[in-house]
């Protein structure tokens, strides 16, 4: 079996010229296939990615694109399709010549079904004329941006048509999954199953795209390239942490898919639970990927599960009402396309969790998210612990928490509120905040997180991508409260309107702590 | 907010503090103090100070020796609640003509926020500003110049690579360097490939044509450090064992850019070559290793992006630092 590079390969490495340049375009030859090539994040995100990327010379001179869908295309009319995507969709704006022309010679497709063994022959086929061709040798990405329900199928047929990593002898082989890994964690486990017969874990790039955002990697750096932080990071001066990911957005065009996820499969149990492990991890022994990983794994499974009986006490979930996003009228779920009428699905979702660790004991872990809520809002927020002793301030004037807000989206930056007095004669004590923006900090427009992720994975760094044993683990910890909602049709549904702050079951679990939700 | 002052050094420097101690800087990067003496340059120097601190949040001070704005302009960002994202920083310029090296460094030290980084970005490509050079060189922790473009810039690179021996540990940036970035990322990329790894190691010319001398030097320089080539005067290099490698260099297109590059081995020559599009390289393998041509951007060569790359840097370049002492013995002693 070959040896699977998750390095830079020994060749790139060796070249002395390489000393001081920049590593990230230190890119192996190969090929990606994107299978569910004719969709709509392949025309959004993942074909503008990979033009980006070669527009900064981050695709190695030897790459080949194939699409694989059931729509049917040839070669040129899928480049020309692809290219208008480039056009609408890129942020370096349209594509010019004689650039677009040369990217697009290294563009083509297969048209197929995911159950049709004769398409997947024909990719292999595609796949070894273009490692003669382009020079790809025999390196080969497979990018799984299909529906979930075909995972497992598309795995299958690869390892049948002789395309697994087990069956490549010249080169090495890596999958890249979409989230959700299943549906809950039997099917999650199942599809585990299915993946490992064909491929090592080295192998298996799980995406959740909010780890290749900006800010989400600032996390890691503002713990652990500062030393004011990291000595007051646990439970000694932090009172309760709240991680926010709230959208305005319904249900779009998802809602056949979303009916049957829900805002805790879609969003706590993979997005939000990731950051959450990167906010409580123990600082990893290098910036190595199976470093931070372990850290992460280890994050996740301190986490205590919550009980089947404290499923409606430490858990809130809510369904949106008709109402009105920026004052424009939207219906209720129940009323958006493919969604049933009577559906007990849950939009939107919190829950309380806890860390049974030295650090993290007795430091309520408050999680939400939802969907057409006030604002769109994903945020990580830090509530310190309040003075021990009160020497400043006029009657009637309050002192306030310290928090340290890490914004993810949609500005990106670090805001720390903090008490100062307001000038003048007495001593009047007021909170202020101090925020660094990424946009004016740097001055930079942060790369699309799918750019960076391919790229990672086209160098074999797995840093952002999920393990299995944390996405097991993540499942292990939802999976009581989801099988109480599942089984427990709740009658309050619709209990929130859209534009509001999520409904009030969700503000009844912070009151009883004494706390309250930040503002969407 | 635009605010002239007139008014010597004393009442100028006060002046320019009570403007600037009625903002209200929120994040500070660093320091940016840009000199300035050549009036053919001032608006080119000028836009791009600007347009770095429109990306930093930075104090930026620009001694004006150019004689074209008397007194000192303040200017600050809109710092109003709802320009939220407006970048945050403050600018002054302040004209230094008739002033001595030590009244000049006397705004740097007065004016300059402590607890951030001072760069300095000398634009000046004459001698006779040297003493004002010298005085602000204590207190700055960076310095930005562009060796390439100035006649002969030989000299002017020989003269930096002096200047660096004798201050080592002084964090020194070459915009002429920078802008060689992509076309090393090309070179680098030919040998990427292992099959061509050995290639590396058979070279036995090296021709470069670019619109000023620096380019080629530096090439060359960088070339020689990285696969330990010793200069053989200016037109040759010998590799490890002892065999010569040609060194051709030809004047041709704009200045601070190169046209072209070729390596060359006895079998083999990689080619890269400025397309119509400033911006895109063709690059092509002729010879037993043979490959189809192929298009290669070249990344941030315009200036503002290089003058970023160069305050962002902290620390030591070594990988420049040998690439200047090998131009440098390439040079020899004797100037052109």
């Amino acid at each position: 079996m070959t040896t699977q590079a998750t390095a830079p390969r020994d060749g790139a490495a060796a070249n002395p010229l390489r000393a001081g340049l920049a590593v990230d375009r230190i890119t192996d030859p190969c090929n990606i296939v994107f299978f569910g090539a004719s969709g709509d994040l392949m025309k959004r995100m993942l074909l503008p990615a990979m033009w980006n990327l070669r527009l900064e010379d981050i695709l190695p001179a030897s790459f080949g694109i194939i699409g694989f869908s059931r729509s049917k295309f040839s070669d040129e009319e899928f480049r020309e399709d692809m290219r208008k995507a480039v056009d609408e969709f890129s942020r370096s704006g349209p594509t010019k010549e004689p650039l677009w022309g040369d990217f697009a010679s290294h563009i083509s497709y297969v048209t197929g079904a995911f159950d049709d063994l004769g398409a997947f022959k024909r990719l292999k086929k595609q796949l070894d004329e273009n490692d003669h061709k382009l020079g790809t040798s025999a390196n080969r990405i497979f990018y799984l941006s299909t529906p979930p329900s075909v995972f497992a199928q598309i795995v299958e047929q690869l390892d049948a048509a002789g395309l697994g990593q087990r069956a490549n002898t010249k080169g090495w082989t890596r999958i890249l999954i979409e989230k959700p890994f299943g549906t809950d964690i039997d099917s999650a486990r199942a599809l585990q199953t299915e993946v490992e017969k064909v491929f090592d874990e080295k192998q298996v790039y799980r995406i959740d795209h909010y780890l290749g955002k900006e800010p989400v990697q600032d996390i890691i750096a503002l713990r652990f390239a500062n030393v004011i932080f990291e000595p007051i990071w646990n439970r000694r001066y932090i009172d309760a942490i709240q991680i926010t990911a709230a959208e305005t957005v319904g249900v779009e065009a998802r809602g056949g898919y979303y009916d049957n996820a829900g805002a805790l499969r879609d969003m706590i149990q993979n997005h939000v639970m990731n950051l959450m492990a990167l906010v409580a991890m123990e600082p990893p022994i290098s910036s190595k990927a199976e470093a931070i990983r372990d850290e992460k794994f280890k994050a996740l499974a301190a986490v205590r599960p919550i009980e089947p009986n404290r499923a409606f006490l430490d858990a809130a979930r809510g369904q949106y009402d008709a109402g009105a996003i920026a004052g424009k009228p939207v219906p209720a779920y129940r009323d958006e396309p493919d969604v049933r009428p009577d559906s007990n699905t849950e939009t939107y979702a919190a829950l309380k969790l806890w860390i049974d660790n030295w650090r993290w004991a007795d430091v309520p872990f408050y999680l939400r998210s939802g969907k057409r809520l006030a604002h769109k809002n994903s945020e990580i927020a830090i509530r310190f612990k309040s003075i021990p002793h009160r020497l400043f301030g006029e009657l009637g004037d309050s002192i306030d928490n310290n928090v340290l807000v890490m914004k993810i989206q949609p500005e990106e930056g670090i805001s720390l509120r903090f008490s100062a007095k307001v000038p003048g004669p007495k001593m009047h004590i007021r909170s202020v905040s101090m925020d660094f923006n990424y946009g004016t900090g740097f001055g930079v427009v942060s790369a699309p997180a799918y750019e960076r992720l391919i790229g990672d994975a086209m160098r074999g760094d797995a840093t952002l991508f999920t393990r299995w044993d944390a996405v097991e683990t993540a499942w292990n910890v939802v999976m009581p409260v989801l099988d109480r909602w599942t089984e427990t049709i709740d009658e309050t549904f619709p209990n929130y309107s859209a534009g509001s702050q999520g409904p009030p079951s969700a503000e009844r679990l912070l009151i009883a702590d004494g706390r309250e939700w930040r503002k969407i | 907010m635009k605010v002239k002052v007139r008014s010597n050094v004393a009442a100028s420097i006060e002046a320019v503090r009570g403007e600037l101690a009625g903002t209200k800087l929120s994040t500070s990067t660093m320091n940016l103090v840009v000199w300035l003496d050549d009036p053919e340059r001032r608006s080119w120097v000028l836009q791009r100070a600007d347009l770095l601190g429109e990306k930093h949040p930075s104090f930026t001070l620009i001694l004006d020796r150019t004689g074209t704005t008397p007194g000192a302009t303040v200017t600050t960002a809109d710092r109003s609640d709802d320009v939220h994202l407006s970048v945050q920083g403050e600018h002054v310029l302040v004209d230094v003509v008739g002033l001595s090296p030590a009244q000049i460094a006397e705004y740097v030290t007065t004016l300059c926020p402590r607890g951030v980084p001072t760069e300095l970005w000398w634009s000046s490509s004459t001698s006779s500003a040297r003493p004002v050079f010298d005085a602000l060189l204590p207190h700055i922790d960076a310095i930005v110049v562009d060796s390439s473009g100035a006649l002969p810039d030989a000299r002017t690179l020989l003269d930096l690579a002096h200047f660096h021996a004798a201050n080592p540990s002084l964090a020194l940036r070459d915009l002429a360097w920078l802008r060689l970035r992509p076309w090393q990322e090309m070179i680098a990329h030919f040998f990427d490939d292992p099959n061509l790894l050995g290639e590396l190691y058979a070279l036995r010319s090296l021709t470069i044509a670019s619109g000023s001398d620096a380019e080629a030097f530096y090439l060359g320089g960088w070339l020689a450090s990285r696969l330990g080539w010793l200069a053989r005067g200016r037109d040759a290099f010998a590799d490890r064992e002892g065999k010569e490698i040609a060194f051709k260099r030809e004047r041709t297109g704009e200045i601070r850019r190169v046209r072209s590059v070729e390596l060359a081995s006895g079998t083999s020559a990689y080619h890269g070559e400025v397309t119509d599009d400033p911006q895109v390289v063709r690059v092509w393998v002729s010879g037993e290793h043979a490959r189809d041509a192929r298009l290669f951007t070249l990344q941030a060569i315009d200036n503002a992006s290089l003058l970023e790359v160069a305050i962002l840097q902290r620390g030591t370049d070594e990988l420049f630092a040998t690439a200047l002492s090998n131009a440098a013995t390439l040079l020899g002693d004797e100037p052109a």
